[in-house]
């Protein structure tokens, strides 16, 4: 069976700039905060990214940390001002987690890997999305909570605090970093979950897809008469 | 027990970097002259920092990046009409289980030889993780200006440049009464604790030697007229839980983990491929597998 043409919109304008304005700036946080990471031996000559995280760039580093922290603080608002009228149902559905997302947790891995099992009818976010979203919305307040203390808190919180938000801030980074490097992973690299990335790109999906990936939505939409489907495929979309 | 137990002679051995020295400081001894103050200026090189404590003699109210070394004075309550000035030469500690390495995510901060904790500046990117990391309050982040020297830490370096070259701390040297003594640690901690039994039977009961223990042992000891905090030096310092569990655990478990999380990633791909030819799922190639 061949691909059939046909979109459906799933995504507005406001929810693309959010979501690029989002991960954008924590890319940028992701690559800056590396220097936390780095352990070079400061004996030796300093070699590979060592020069680039050390010293007075490593403090220019910190400085485009705070820079794109502040982007990502305030990037929920390009959602909120931009289409609130889809905040409140989309975070009604993410935050709704039932036995089908319980389901499709359980049988996604092995489907994606060896196509084998059979994946429940999932909304317009499955239960990975789901479960992306948790780690996200969780982590944007303990970044930015730590943060806030470890930046303005310095000699005037105390230093168990310090220490907990030094703590806090690098659990969210590993939590953060395994859900982005999964996230990236099937959104543009898995050959088939990847034909999901058009409705970060121009909010329109391949109904095909569609259908297969988020039934129960797709149905939903189409009962309803609220469904926006065009002939054609999100490529034909984006021009 | 000054002048005629001088320490002056003492140089360590340069074939034996992984001999611990120490100084000592006896503090029934110091005049407060801050003499050692002004000698770790000239030969640090640092920036003359003018500030004052107001109701005390003493030159500066903490140490900061530029200021390694400040006496600090402490009043007792007066007993019999008599009041009595306590001073502590406050610097760096050198502890063998350093709060300020432990928190350095760029390993500028690390045990180096003769048990000194050295701090390569160039490597510093000025986070300040070790400011709250450190329990006595003596290493900063130079915040005032951008710059090169600018937003790096600083501190006491146990005068490293001077010792590994057969000479003693700068402020050791410049001490009139000898109070600050340099030298083996193990010997200065026997010759503290004979200062402290000498002390007390000179009518100082709570005299007593700080440093043997705390931080796993430090190696800027001290001998105390008064309980440790009359001198405003914590009793029974010790490493942050959640700091040592932020470096020793957290930090490799992590990286352990998105390694191996890469590594999964890297399989599935190379499965997927195969499953998913051209993009399309088992149900859409008719090919669909049920368990």
């Amino acid at each position: 069976m061949a691909r059939a043409r046909g979109s459906i919109k799933k995504f507005s304008r406001a929810q693309v700039l959010f979501h690029w304005f989002y991960g954008s700036a924590w890319i940028v946080l992701a690559l800056t905060g590396l220097t936390f990471m780095w352990r070079g031996d400061p004996t030796g000559p300093a070699v590979g990214l060592g020069p680039l995280l050390q010293g007075s760039v490593g403090q220019t580093l910190r400085l485009v940390h705070r820079i794109a922290a502040v982007g990502l603080m305030a990037s929920p608002l390009v959602w909120l001002l931009g289409d609130p009228k889809s905040v409140w149902p989309d975070l009604k559905e993410l935050f709704a987690f039932g036995r089908n997302d319980l389901k499709y947790m359980l049988i996604a891995p092995l489907y994606y890997t060896t196509g084998r099992g059979q994946l429940p009818p999932q909304g317009k976010f499955n239960g990975g999305h789901k479960v992306n979203f948790y780690v996200v919305f969780i982590t944007f307040f303990t970044f930015a909570g730590s943060g806030l203390v470890m930046w303005f808190g310095r000699g005037s919180v105390s230093d168990a605090a310090f220490h907990t938000a030094q703590f806090v801030h690098s659990l969210s980074f590993f939590l953060g970093s395994g859900l982005f490097l999964l996230h990236v992973y099937l959104t543009a690299v898995h050959p088939f979950t990847r034909r999901s990335l058009s409705a970060m790109v121009n909010g329109w999906m391949e109904l095909q897809y569609a259908r297969l990936d988020h039934a129960e939505w797709v149905e939903r939409e189409i009962r309803r008469g609220t469904a926006q489907i065009r002939d054609g495929g999100p490529a034909a979309e984006a021009r | 027990m000054g002048r005629a137990a001088t320490w002056e002679s003492w140089r360590p051995d340069p074939t034996n970097p992984r001999q611990h020295v120490a100084m000592l400081v006896d503090t029934s001894e110091c005049i407060g002259c801050k003499g050692c103050e002004v000698a770790c200026k000239q030969w640090n090189q640092n920036e003359a920092r003018i500030s004052q404590e107001p109701g005390t003699y003493q030159s500066h109210p903490a140490l900061d990046a530029e200021t390694w070394t400040v006496i600090k004075f402490f009043e007792t309550d007066a007993e019999n009409g008599m009041s009595m000035w306590l001073m502590q030469k406050h610097n760096c500690m050198h502890c063998t289980e350093a709060g300020c390495v432990t928190a350095c995510p760029t390993d500028a901060l690390q045990y180096g030889d003769y048990g000194v904790v050295t701090l390569d500046q160039e490597a510093c990117i000025g986070c300040g993780y070790c400011e709250p990391a450190c329990p006595f309050d003596a290493i900063h982040v130079d915040q005032t200006v951008w710059g090169q020297k600018a937003q790096k830490a600083g501190k006491c370096t146990l005068c490293y440049d001077r010792i590994a070259n057969g000479m003693q701390p700068a402020c050791v040297s410049t001490c009139p009464t000898d109070c600050i003594k340099f030298g083996d640690r193990d010997a200065l901690i026997a010759w503290g604790r004979e200062r402290v039994e000498q002390l007390k039977a000179m009518g100082y009961p709570n005299a007593n030697l700080y440093g043997v223990d705390e931080m796993g042992g430090l190696h800027e000891l001290y001998v105390l007229l008064e309980p440790p905090e009359a001198y405003g030096l914590p009793v029974n310092p010790s490493l942050s839980k959640t700091l040592t569990l932020w470096k020793y655990v957290l930090q490799p478990v992590g990286k352990a983990l998105l390694g191996a999380g890469l590594f999964g990633l890297v399989l599935n791909w190379l499965a997927a491929r195969r499953t998913f030819k051209g993009g399309l799922s088992p149900h859409e190639t008719g090919a669909a597998m049920h368990d």
